[in-house]
């Protein structure tokens, strides 16, 4: 397989800013919440891509890559039960609607 | 350029697209589930055949079934409240902010001299055994760390989503 580092760096930033136009026009809370894990995955794309281009026989890019996906269960796992307590509170998961501390 | 590369990504970023845009939460859900098979692909090729394991299990077995459960909790399967801000201005500068943000990173890549570096050396297959034993030896006090933090999260997103019911 010979496809030059860039390829895989330009696929991680459009991947990334997918999911940043996701999460900017989205209203829906759990529809934000997928496009800050497009994000996430675009960035532990990166990871093993670095890893794969620049490492010298260690491991430590991937052992970094596992750990950020275990980071972003955590974060989505939370993420969703703020979602949940949210819609107890508001009957709604959108998010313009959420403006309780709103100045 | 690589087939399977080319392949692979263009199913990605289609899957990736249809889960910011398509209405129908579900859809968005299923799309989303075709952008996280199309990483996993992209971890077996660049021979990280753990972390392509562990993102079919996590992402696709864990973390989607969980985002299905929230919509269907909060009961928008219909998506009515999904898909795109009433306001048009609005929409269109959070396009416009990625989409300049991406071209932007491109031209970045293009002109770095990384854009030409090919893979370092010969990667040997199969390093899941290389990778469990740096687990539990260079890597055990973040592989405990990562472990509260699990837990602290199990037990905050239980008291988070029980929260309310208390209070009534």
């Amino acid at each position: 397989m010979s496809v030059p580092l860039g390829y895989y760096l330009m696929l991680g930033g459009v991947l990334f800013c997918i999911g940043l136009c996701g999460a900017l026009t989205r209203k829906n809370a759990i529809a934000v919440l997928m496009s800050i894990e497009i994000m996430f995955n675009a960035a532990i794309l990166n990871f093993v891509v670095f890893w794969y281009y620049l490492h010298n026989g260690a491991l430590t890019g991937q052992m970094f890559a596992l750990f950020a996906i275990a980071v972003a269960a955590a974060e989505s796992a939370v993420g969703l039960a703020l979602v949940i307590s949210v819609y107890r509170h508001y009957r709604s998961v959108d998010v313009d609607e959420m403006k309780a501390l709103k100045g | 350029m690589n087939i399977v590369f080319l392949t692979l990504s263009a199913i990605m970023v289609l899957g990736a697209v249809l889960a910011v845009t398509l209405r129908n939460l579900v859809h968005c859900l299923l799309a989303l589930v075709v952008f996280f098979l199309g990483i996993a692909g992209h971890f077996f090729l660049l021979k990280a055949d753990f972390l392509g394991a562990a993102q079919i299990l996590i992402y696709i077995g864990a973390v989607a079934v969980l985002i299905l459960f929230a919509i269907m909790l909060t009961r928008n399967i219909s998506g009515t409240e999904g898909g795109r801000s009433s306001l048009g201005g609005a929409w269109w500068l959070g396009v416009g902010l990625a989409s300049s943000l991406a071209g932007m990173m491109c031209v970045f890549v293009r002109r770095s001299e990384l854009v030409t570096k090919l893979p370092y050396g010969a990667t040997e297959e199969g390093v899941v055994k290389e990778i469990g034993k740096l687990l539990v030896t260079d890597w055990v006090v973040p592989l405990e760390i990562m472990a509260v933090l699990l837990t602290a999260a199990l037990i905050g997103a239980v008291v988070i989503a029980l929260e309310e019911e208390k209070k009534r």
